[in-house]
């Protein structure tokens, strides 16, 4: 069975088909992970990204099995990280891996460079940097990330436009820092 | 030591099924041979606590089995596989395991992970949530074994465990019982010689109750050579040498 | 058991157990929970709660039983229910007891939590259960209050009768035939001697022998069932 025909037998409540879809899919996974974690803190993620799978497999829509893992992956992550305690590097680190990378190095210097960028966009818990927490890091729908905040759609979509702008701002300074300090 | 066996007698009406057998075990893999009728199930059967028995002192874990708060603490850390196990056919290998883990006094929180450790370690991941009444023989077998090892006994009993697993499953068994054998005692008790050969430190053969022979399975190996004994592996040749040694 | 290996320090193989715990098992339901707790005794709640479904077909025979007397009684005005219930019960009992009704006997003997212990919190199961279900049975089917309550004593007698033969013939339908046959003497005898077919019912001079009967099974079954004591 491909990936597909798995997360639909999953959908169905197949567990085989789930212990399948784990073999073949936990290694990749726990290498990104562990990128960005600790080796027990992978495993525990790890764990939760599966069970989210047993228990969300029917919002799966046919397409890339690998990129919807690691969009789950990434917010069990997210939410273990902030269960955990408060803001740290490695948020930023899971919003600049994607899934067409592969190169964990790769990933942890764009980790750096985001962190930094993140913070332009304001103090912890400022209305940008809570936008930017639940759409772009935990990769919440615009309408759930509202209702989350309180706010209305326009204005969610309003503050991630202003996100673009400043994020772009910030990583443009960056690397015209990087360029003129040779 | 944990099992310490002295003289113990098992009497049913006239026979004795067991003799007169003294025994001491320690950690690793006990293989317990035999003919049928030697006494090795009844013998099996009062290291689980499951018949007392009629003299002699039996010693399980440090622990005195006719002492009802020993007993139950004997149990917790024991693991059992009859010869026939009889199974619920309605229940799901999972729950299965689950029934015995709680019997055996398993704290609640640790029993979950501690059936699905079991599952997988006897292969039968893709099976976990199928009813026991869909399953082969050698299938049964392997629940029977998981539900054996699902507390991580120290002292693990099992009558002809191998019946219905293909060589390949075998293997993957014995594995298990060197393990299992590192910290604990196994006590395999098996007509099939060569799955003793393979996988046992320590081998004792049993005929018309009493012990015949205990040593290594080289040892055993020894005791056929040069005899004409019948049997196609050395093993074998050694257990009919023996055997016949004590009948004569 | 993974097609890759992932980073060294990550064990997949505990990942999976962790995942497998959830999706293989159900979280104990909240009687099997209570139970736990009152018993003092995961192990016994666990077996408490499995006991209707290795006894499915009594509870389906006993359901089909007593309605049969809540409409025979209705019709007729003699208590069938009183009069079946007892009978059903101690057919219930006597399968509570091991080989006739647990084919994993001799591993339960094995057990930690005692297959006696096992044996006493089904069969309590099977007369609370079937107590409860025939009260309702009697009560609907408008019998008089005294013997809506009274066949109560004699069913205790009768099941007791049935468990004792089931444990000494170590045979589920041994007992079972005791419990039926014995009850259907009793309730002839009742009629031949006093008159109405529910004297052996309702009667409260029969009480005390009841009870005295009930109890003598009762040591009966503890001591068939004694836990074997080790060499001295």
């Amino acid at each position: 069975m491909d990936d597909d025909e798995l997360i639909t037998a999953i959908a169905a409540g197949d567990d085989i088909a789930l212990r399948e879809l784990f073999s073949r899919h936990a290694p990749w996974l726990a290498t990104r992970l562990r990128s960005l974690l600790p080796a027990t803190d992978t495993e525990d993620v790890l764990q939760e990204t599966f069970l989210a799978v047993w228990q969300g497999a029917s919002g799966y829509r046919p397409g890339s099995a690998g990129g919807w893992l690691w969009g789950i992956a990434r917010r069990q992550a997210a939410l273990f990280l902030r269960r955990r305690g408060p803001a740290t590097l490695e948020l930023p680190g899971l919003l600049a891996i994607n899934h067409s990378d592969g190169d964990p190095a790769e990933a942890a210097l764009s980790g750096v460079v985001m962190a930094r960028a993140a913070a332009a966009l304001g103090p912890d818990g400022s209305p940008e940097r809570e936008v930017w927490r639940l759409v772009y890091v935990e990769d919440r729908p615009v309408a759930e990330a509202a209702e989350l905040l309180g706010v209305p759609v326009g204005t969610v979509k309003s503050r991630a436009h202003r996100i673009r702008r400043r994020l772009r701002a910030a990583l443009h300074m960056d690397s015209a820092t990087e360029g003129g300090a040779s | 030591m944990n099992v310490e066996l002295e003289e113990l007698v098992r009497r049913f009406g006239r026979t004795q099924a067991v003799a007169g057998v003294s025994l001491r075990a320690g950690p690793g893999v006990f293989g317990l041979l035999g003919p049928n009728g030697a006494g090795k199930t009844s013998l099996l059967r009062m290291m689980a606590t499951v018949l007392p028995p009629t003299s002699g002192r039996l010693e399980l874990l440090s622990r005195d089995p006719g002492n009802l708060a020993e007993r139950r603490e004997i149990r917790r850390r024991l693991g059992y596989l009859p010869q026939n196990l009889g199974y619920y056919p309605g229940f799901t290998v999972a729950d299965f395991i689950e029934y015995f883990a709680l019997l055996k006094d398993m704290p609640p929180r640790q029993v979950p992970r501690a059936v699905a450790a079991a599952v997988e370690r006897v292969g039968l991941g893709d099976k976990a949530r199928s009813k026991l009444k869909t399953l082969s023989g050698g299938m049964l077998r392997r629940v029977g074994i998981a539900q054996a090892i699902v507390n991580g006994p120290e002292l693990l009993l099992l009558d002809e465990p191998t019946a219905g697993l293909d060589p390949e499953q075998r293997v993957a068994f014995r594995a298990l019982l060197r393990e299992i054998g590192e910290r604990g005692t196994v006590v395999v008790s098996t007509h099939l010689v060569e799955d003793v050969g393979a996988a046992c430190t320590e081998v004792a053969l049993m005929d018309q109750g009493r012990i015949v022979f205990h040593g290594t399975p080289h040892q055993l190996t020894a005791r056929g050579e040069g005899t004409g004994a019948a049997g196609d592996a050395p093993l074998e040749r050694g257990y009919s040498a023996v055997l016949a040694e004590a009948r004569s | 058991m993974t097609d890759g290996y992932g980073p060294a320090d990550v064990d997949l193989d505990r990942v999976w157990t962790g995942v497998a715990a959830q999706v293989w098992l159900r979280r104990p339901g909240r009687i099997e929970r209570l139970a736990a707790r009152l018993l003092r005794s995961p192990g016994l709640a666990r077996a408490l709660v499995v006991t209707p479904s290795l006894l499915i077909g009594w509870v389906i025979a006993t359901a089909v039983v007593l309605l049969a007397g809540m409409a025979a009684t209705l019709g007729t005005h003699t208590p069938y229910v009183a009069l079946f219930d007892p009978a059903v019960a101690a057919a219930g009992i006597a399968y509570a007891y091991g080989p006739g009704i647990d084919p994993a006997w001799e591993l339960s003997q094995s057990m930690a939590v005692s297959d006696r212990m096992v044996l006493l919190a089904r069969a309590l199961a099977v007369f609370g259960l079937n107590a409860v279900l025939g009260l309702l049975a009697s009560a609907a089917s408008g019998a008089a209050v005294a013997v809506t309550f009274g066949w109560l004593v004699p069913m205790t007698a009768v099941c007791a009768l049935a468990l004792a033969a089931a444990t000494l013939a170590r045979s589920a339908n041994v007992g079972v035939a005791a419990g039926i046959s014995g009850w259907v003497i009793t309730v002839l005898a009742g009629k031949a001697i006093a008159g109405p077919v529910t004297a052996a019912v309702a009667s409260p001079s029969l009480v005390l022998p009841y009870l005295v009967f009930t109890a003598c099974c009762g040591a009966l079954v503890l001591y068939t069932t004694r836990i074997p004591r080790g060499a001295a």
